[in-house]
């Protein structure tokens, strides 16, 4: 039983690796499809760009800084638990986690901001497309920050293949990032 | 497997990953001349996800198939976007 659960489900390749890309694939179609829906509708609707100027681009760049800066500590934390550094993996850890709290708390300011300011998802188009698109997004960093926080409690179980797998969501979520925020902030 | 490669200079690809953002950021502020900083916007996130793909998942570590699971809901999504752009084309 354990060791037929235990076989890679393709020759060199852990099971548990593809699964987390299976799940990365159907996430991509997630927001693939909303982000298509978005071009779509922005090419073919004029004022976008005004309405877009509301939002903050200072918040939206630390952010961005923010989220690459976690990618490259989370795939540090990926090294030191494969070197079995137990204290360097949640130190790096701690730091993806912090990340990802800096990167929810200036959400929560921005859309504090934009809604006392009467931007709502009800306020038109863009605004239903923004609060959706980066809502979902901030519900999979929340997630993440979930994540990392049980690896972080695991951390002296020193198992790197757990934190690989973690690591590749951290690094999806870091993508969808780099895409939304041009399409939000700067187009 | 990613595991038992070694690992690429991480902080290097950081740099690169910042240095592109500023790229992206600098084009936003350039007036006029929309089309090339869009071009210019969209070239460096596409760079940016390809470096965090590569490098930080390890994906070109990875063998073919792991590369075909990621790419196939990536052309499924571009063929939404095509498939859809006669909707505005047509409404216009």
């Amino acid at each position: 039983m354990s060791s037929s659960v235990q076989a890679p489900a393709i020759p060199g390749i852990p099971a548990g690796k593809v699964g987390v890309w299976w799940f990365l694939a159907s996430e991509i179609m997630l927001f693939g499809g909303l982000i298509a829906s978005f071009i779509v509708f922005r090419l073919g609707s004029a004022g976008w760009s005004g309405e877009a100027a509301h939002l903050s681009l200072t918040i939206g760049a630390i952010n961005t800084l923010v989220l690459l800066t976690s990618s490259m500590t989370v795939v540090q934390a990926f090294a030191a638990a494969e070197r079995g550094h137990a204290s360097t993996l949640q130190l790096f850890l701690g730091l993806t986690i912090l990340g990802g709290l800096v990167f929810l708390g200036f959400k929560a300011v921005e859309y504090t901001t934009e809604i006392r300011a009467g931007f709502t998802p009800a306020s038109g188009i863009f605004w239903s497309f923004y609060y959706t698109m980066t809502g979902l997004h901030a519900l999979h960093v929340l997630a993440g920050v979930v994540v990392n926080a049980i690896m972080f409690a695991g951390a002296r179980i020193r198992n790197p293949r757990r934190v690989e797998l973690a690591g590749l969501y951290w690094h999806f979520v870091d993508i969808v990032w780099i895409f939304l925020f041009p399409l939000l902030y700067l187009s | 497997m990613a595991t038992d490669k070694a690992h690429p200079n991480y902080v290097a690809i950081w740099v690169w990953l910042l240095a592109l953002m500023g790229i992206g950021l600098a084009a936003s502020a350039i007036p006029g001349a929309r089309v090339i900083a869009v071009t210019v916007i969209f070239a460096t996130a596409t760079a940016k996800a390809l470096l965090v793909a590569l490098n930080f998942m390890h994906l070109r570590f990875e063998p073919r198939l792991i590369y075909a699971i990621a790419l196939v809901p990536v052309l499924f999504a571009l063929v939404l976007a095509v498939t859809l752009v006669p909707d505005f084309v047509f409404r216009r």
